[in-house]
């Protein structure tokens, strides 16, 4: 286990003596600090099907230190998932789902993992790195399709934290943008639904680039370009080419009071 | 090639190409020279009989125990390689003790005769199972206990079978005294019957008199769980059968 | 730190302004509130959990129900470390299953409610941040309510209130169906129906000055015939 504070100096440190021995560094450290982080990610249920986005930033601290880190993921033709937090933690667990994938493929029986096993399986392993004391910190959305008790094709969208926190819901939003963006997505939705109205895939894109452009304006670890990925329950999960906010900085100058 | 009985009875768990485990059918024999034990389950408890065999007079009865106490509503009796027996019993009795402790409730019948049949048929010659046996155990147990269906009677051979029974018998005079367990059998006996039928079928198919010491008597009823039969009871009971 | 200078993320502001690098720290727990309310009482058993998930100031989702059904006659409800009561279900679901299949029969509550203790005190040194409470029916047809501390400690009650409005909801029960203070006591015993009642309005309280419940609550009602359910809207902000 690496540690944290830098590599061990042990075998060094009778020919170098300004170098603290491995006892000097105290007890084994894990993973307790983030180092390369996304930023909020978004995810919203429209009838028949869900609308993903995330930014495409990987930052250090406040450093915007990879700008086209895509933090979404198709994992097969209806299972998308979205991370935040720590990017190395994000691609570590990627390689694993992308193994299970390609496993789930070779059987080549025409079943593939779904969302809420995909879902299932994330929470037992957050939970279990978080028992040990050892998190993979990351905040996930997995979004899809499932079978609801009449058999029926329905939307799924889940969240799963590094504690291994987990629920299901149609409005799903990480990080600041369960402030800026939520409220916003929940409006949408009760502003179209109220009437016995549905809420189209067009709407739900339209709503979450709102959202997008708000959480671009006000979230300093927010970045300008962004992806959207589209779930239908029937058909083909498609992740959109980047997009970009077109901020408008017009009324920049008359804020006061910050110099 | 000589295909004879003995090339398919030295490893425990090697089929004969009948299909058979011959060693597990030599321990079900053992059982067979064993003294003679027989239960009966009536609607009011259920008894349990024993013969102990004093092969000398300078030997101490009180010492064999053929029946033993596994929880306050289960009592068990054994025949064949009673020394198997004690190993039995003790999984007998922890299960129950496991069983109340995580689910604070009586252990039924069935379940305690499960978890020492799982026992019982992890015999084998690998080594690393520690605490298994390399043989099958040499016993015959008849569990006699009651729970929330009644007073249950089981018998489990060294196979890891185990059947409910109405009346049975195991050991050396198990084939005459079952044959008269049908016959003398009925649904509506009450305790005492049952405790003077499994002694007059015991004391014939024993060679010695009956008496107090060598013979073993319990009961287990639902209002005093096991309860093993004192000296004065057992002579008491003896005085009954004619 | 004092407290009335903390943020709802956590932080102060004059933490902010010494703009220093940040130490993240690692807490396995979080709370995501919720409140369980339970009532026994002959030949019936009630439980209820309001639906709402939080962490800090922000909810997660306000349709979450915190009760299992374990089988047609027990009900458990769990608030608390969300996650320890997502695997802390799980494992009791596996386990009642282990138990039906080697015994041939379905568990008590009160074998239930024994075996919960055991789980719980296996993590007596990592435990599982959950408010447990098990209501079901006994083999006599009665309502019985178990409560629990997050380390195994198992109580029989007639009723509890448990989670984050536990405090208080528990005086207000004492007092409603405990019958404690009570000047004039009813001469009749409680009825469903009352205590149906007395369920749906703590709530409503509770939602009125606790920040962890609101939004609605599920109502398990467990009799003879089976588990039947109900539920109700609650204060949505």
């Amino acid at each position: 286990m690496a540690n944290a504070q830098g590599p061990s100096f042990e075998r060094f440190s009778t020919s170098i003596p300004t170098m603290p021995s491995a006892a000097a560094l105290g007890p084994m450290k894990r993973t307790q600090t983030p180092v390369s982080t996304g930023t909020s990610v978004l995810g919203l249920r429209y009838d028949g099907g869900i609308v993903l986005a995330a930014d495409t930033l990987a930052s250090y601290g406040s450093l915007l230190r990879y700008r086209d880190c895509t933090r979404l993921h198709k994992v097969n033709d209806n299972t998308v998932i979205a991370c935040m937090g720590d990017y190395a933690d994000f691609q570590y667990l990627l390689s694993i789902i992308e193994q299970k994938a390609i496993t789930e493929d070779c059987m080549d029986d025409g079943f593939n993992i779904t969302a809420r096993s995909l879902h299932s399986w994330l929470t037992r392993v957050l939970y279990n790195k978080r028992c040990k004391f050892d998190p993979l910190w990351t905040t996930f959305l997995v979004a899809g399709s499932d079978m609801d008790d009449d058999g029926q094709k329905t939307e799924f969208l889940g969240y799963v934290d590094k504690l291994g926190t987990a629920y299901k819901d149609g409005i799903i939003a990480t990080g600041y943008g369960s402030m800026l963006a939520t409220p916003l997505m929940r409006e949408a939705v009760e502003a179209k639904t109220k009437d016995g109205g549905q809420l189209t895939e067009q709407d739900a894109i339209n709503v979450i680039n709102d959202c997008m452009k708000i959480l671009y304006y006000r979230d300093a670890r927010a970045h300008f370009r962004y992806e959207i990925a589209v779930i239908p329950t029937t058909g083909s999960a498609r992740i959109e080419a980047p997009v970009e906010v077109k901020g408008d900085w017009q009324v920049a100058h008359l804020i006061r009071g910050y110099e | 090639m000589f295909l004879t009985r003995s090339e398919y009875d030295r490893g425990v768990n090697t089929f004969s190409p009948e299909g058979r485990l011959f060693q597990v059918e030599y321990a079900i024999e053992a059982i067979k020279l064993g003294s003679t034990v027989i239960g009966i389950c009536t609607s009011e408890g259920v008894v349990l009989v024993v013969e102990k065999r004093i092969t000398s007079p300078l030997m101490e009865p009180s010492t064999i125990e053929k029946i033993a106490e596994v929880d306050r509503h289960i009592g068990v009796a054994c025949s064949g390689l009673t020394a198997d027996s004690k190993t039995l019993i003790d999984r007998a009795r922890l299960e129950c003790q496991n069983h109340w402790f995580t689910y604070n409730e009586k252990m039924t019948v069935e379940s305690v005769s499960q978890a020492v049949s799982n026992l019982a048929i992890k015999f084998g010659d690998s080594d690393d199972d520690e605490g298994a046996m390399s043989r099958p155990f040499g016993v015959a147990l008849l569990f006699a206990g009651v729970d929330e269906k009644g007073p249950q009677l089981y018998h489990m051979d060294p196979s890891g079978t185990y059947v409910q029974y109405d009346a049975k018998a195991i050991g050396s005079g198990s084939e005459g005294a079952q044959q008269t367990l049908v016959e003398m059998y009925n649904k509506s006996m009450t305790l005492k019957e049952a405790v003077k039928t499994s002694l007059t079928i015991l004391k014939q198919v024993m060679e010695e008199k009956l008496n107090s010491t060598n013979v073993e008597v319990s009961i287990v009823t639902p209002k005093d769980n096991f309860h093993m039969y004192s000296k004065e009871e057992v002579e008491e009971a003896i005085k009954d059968v004619a | 730190m004092a407290m009335s200078l903390m943020r709802p993320g956590g932080f102060s502001y004059s933490e902010l302004a010494n703009a220093g690098p940040v130490q993240h720290h690692f807490s396995p727990y979080t709370d995501n509130g919720g409140s369980i309310v339970a009532v026994a009482g002959k030949g019936f058993a009630l439980i209820a959990s309001d639906t709402r998930l939080s962490t800090g100031y922000s909810i997660l989702t306000r349709d979450q129900p915190k009760l299992y059904d374990l089988n047609s006659n027990t009900v458990l409800g769990c608030s608390g470390c969300w996650c320890d009561v997502l695997s802390e279900t799980r494992l009791i679901e596996a386990r009642m299953k282990l138990y039906k299949h080697e015994h041939q029969k379905e568990m008590s509550p009160g074998a239930v409610a024994q075996m919960l203790a055991t789980i719980l005190y296996s993590r007596r040194f990592f435990p599982y941040y959950v408010s447990n409470v098990v209501a079901g029916l006994d083999a006599n047809g009665q309502g019985v309510v178990y409560s629990y501390d997050p380390v195994g400690h198992c109580d029989q009650n007639l009723f509890h209130a448990g989670g984050s409005s536990g405090a208080l909801l528990q005086p207000l029960l004492d007092n409603q169906i405990g019958l404690l203070n009570m000047e004039i006591k009813p001469t009749e015993p409680l009825t469903l129906e009352r205590a149906k009642g007395i369920i749906k309005d703590v709530f409503i309280s509770a939602a009125e000055r606790d920040i962890y419940t609101g939004d609605g609550i599920l109502l398990k009602i467990i009799t003879k015939d089976g588990i039947t359910q109900e539920s109700m809207k609650l204060r949505h902000d």
